[in-house]
């Protein structure tokens, strides 16, 4: 692999977007109870450059790291990429860098790790120690975890787990959090821990490097602590906890250990989530206890904060779970084109272009990604065909528009997995995480004879022919137009 | 006089002149403020009848109008003390 020059940490990452105008330092005072959170939200629906507040009320030497990754041009920073790379291109690089060779990380000494220079133990332990947001007015709580890595291992499996759930405050040494059924740890907790009643360890890093969160957000099958070797092209350093024997990011900014207890739940949320929404209310949820906390000397905590399109959680779970479909349809040998998510979808749409060289095919690439890990996360898939753009909306609302037959294109599941969080599923569906889907099949019929039955697609680039086209575009300012971008 | 707070689905959940458990969080200024306790409490929709005040919220977060004053009888441990 070429030699990567991406950010090995969050500071590394928050100095390398203030060079490029992607980030701005805020010296003025922010308070923690909601005005931090009021300016990541505007900086997300302007998309404007993430805000690094280097001052927090009520915690001298704290500073908030916000919106880290929520535009294309922060996530081709954070892969050492030009920040005008385009977002095929960004992809490209994943796809390459994903499937390269896992690197595997490195354990490092306590005495050389940043995340250990300050430690709280015993009745030091307090979460109000840290800056924890109030991220949104009406919020359960504040809010310790919303970019960051719960750490887990499989106790008998031996699988790390790297996983953005999102975790409130309840109490000094009391966090609660919302952890879906079928995800890695809420699996791991009904399988193993809960039958038995035994306390699951966990540590919390918040303050990562960029690449660290992407793979702690990526639903990839690669473990975490390798996809950031891979991502980054040097192995991930991590260090040992204090109090349990996972391995956490050694450069993180903010490490909180202790343990899950499965059988004890408290309330948490409600909280502004991906959808646009608090659609999950109040409830009995995840409980952890805190153990111990670790710190780097003047931290920064990270905030996403999750709402109306766009925000990093739409952005990068999107970028992710499209790319990993593709992923997985390539490896069954679909002819796919390619596969995206629109953020402002708030990752619920997958289109997918695929060369339609046999019938069902729409559904097929349907059944792949609803039956797969990927599934539970969207409940849309449109396919189109290898001539549509899938990253112009306007060529496939085009194509959705007008060749997806309403009665035999659209291909309705019913009974699947859901999240919670669906803002049109019914309370009751809410609640024990039912689905639907639907596959919308923009393909021309395969039994549709090509000339007499298959519609011509009148545009400039489709019915003229190359000379004309080429003879109307180098005129194109001659004729008093402007030039075109 | 402390400021509480609670989150209720259904404002029934709030019956006055009953021994209540609810978890409540503190609105008092400072590093603590939201945090939560898990308490035995009388409410009254009379301002003036217990000695701290009451703010509602519903399960998604929504501000209620109304008010309540909160006797705190005593904090209730419910974590199970293998967990302790």
């Amino acid at each position: 692999m070429s030699k990567i020059s991406a950010p090995r940490s969050n500071r590394e990452f928050v100095e390398a977007c203030v060079r490029h105008g992607d980030a701005v330092r805020i010296k003025q005072e922010v308070d923690w109870e909601n005005e931090a959170g009021a300016i990541v939200r505007r900086a997300c629906e302007l998309g404007a450059p993430a805000p690094f507040m280097e001052s927090i009320k009520d915690y001298p030497g704290f500073s908030y790291f916000g919106a880290p990754l929520s535009t294309y041009r922060r996530m081709a920073i954070s892969l050492g990429m030009d920040p005008e790379s385009s977002l095929p291109e960004i992809g490209a690089e994943y796809l390459k860098r994903t499937n390269s060779e896992p690197i595997a990380p490195v354990v490092i000494d306590r005495k050389d790790a940043p995340c250990k220079e300050n430690i709280l133990k015993g009745t030091d332990v307090d979460l109000c120690k840290l800056p924890v947001p109030l991220v949104h007015d009406g919020d359960g709580g504040r809010y310790v975890g919303t970019w960051h890595a719960v750490v887990t291992k499989h106790p008998v499996r031996g699988d790390v787990n790297w996983g953005m759930y999102r975790q409130m405050m309840f109490d000094g040494r009391t966090m609660s959090g919302a952890v879906f059924p079928f995800s890695d740890l809420g699996k791991q907790l009904s399988e193993y821990y809960l039958p038995r009643g035994e306390a699951a360890p966990f540590a919390t890093a918040i303050g990562l490097s960029p690449l660290a969160a992407m793979a702690a957000c990526a639903p990839s099958p690669i473990p975490e602590p390798e996809l950031v070797g891979m991502l980054s092209g040097e192995p991930a350093r991590l260090v040992k906890c204090e109090t349990n024997d996972l391995e956490v990011p050694a450069d993180a900014e903010i490490i909180i250990e202790g343990v899950i207890c499965p059988d004890y739940k408290v309330e948490e949320g409600p909280f502004g989530e991906y959808t646009g929404y608090r659609t999950s209310p109040r409830d009995f949820r995840v409980t952890f206890r805190v153990d111990c906390i670790t710190y780097r000397n003047n931290a920064t905590m990270t905030i996403s904060n999750m709402g109306v399109p766009q925000d990093e959680g739409q952005l990068l779970r999107s970028f992710s779970l499209g790319l990993e479909l593709e992923k997985l349809l390539r490896s069954q040998g679909i002819p796919i084109t390619g596969v995206y998510m629109h953020p402002r979808s708030t990752h619920h749409m997958m289109i997918v272009g695929v060369k339609p060289t046999y019938s069902g095919i729409a559904q097929q690439i349907g059944q792949l990604a609803f039956g797969s890990k990927l599934g539970p996360w969207f409940h849309m898939v449109m396919v189109v065909d290898d001539q549509t753009d899938i990253y112009n909306w306007d060529e496939v609302y085009h194509a959705f528009c007008t060749r997806c037959h309403p009665e035999n294109g659209i291909h309705i599941y019913r009974n699947t997995t859901g999240t919670p969080l669906y803002p049109f599923a019914t309370p009751h569906e809410r609640k024990y995480s039912i689905g639907s889907k639907v596959v919308f099949d923009c393909l021309w019929p395969v039994d549709w004879d090509k000339i007499n039955d298959v519609p011509t697609l009148v545009s400039f680039k489709n019915v003229y022919p190359k000379d004309i086209q080429e003879r109307v575009l180098s005129n194109w300012v001659a004729y008093g137009y402007p030039p075109v971008k | 006089m402390n400021q509480w707070e609670v989150f209720v689905m259904d404002m029934a959940e709030l019956a006055e002149g009953k021994d209540l458990a609810l978890s409540i969080r503190t609105l008092n200024t400072g590093r603590h403020k939201y945090t939560y306790k898990h308490v035995r409490c009388m409410v009254s929709a009379d301002l003036d009848k217990h000695p701290d005040r009451l703010q509602v919220r519903m399960g998604r977060g929504q501000l209620s109008a109304a008010r309540f004053s909160i006797q705190v009888i005593e904090e209730i441990r419910r974590l199970p003390a293998k967990y302790a």
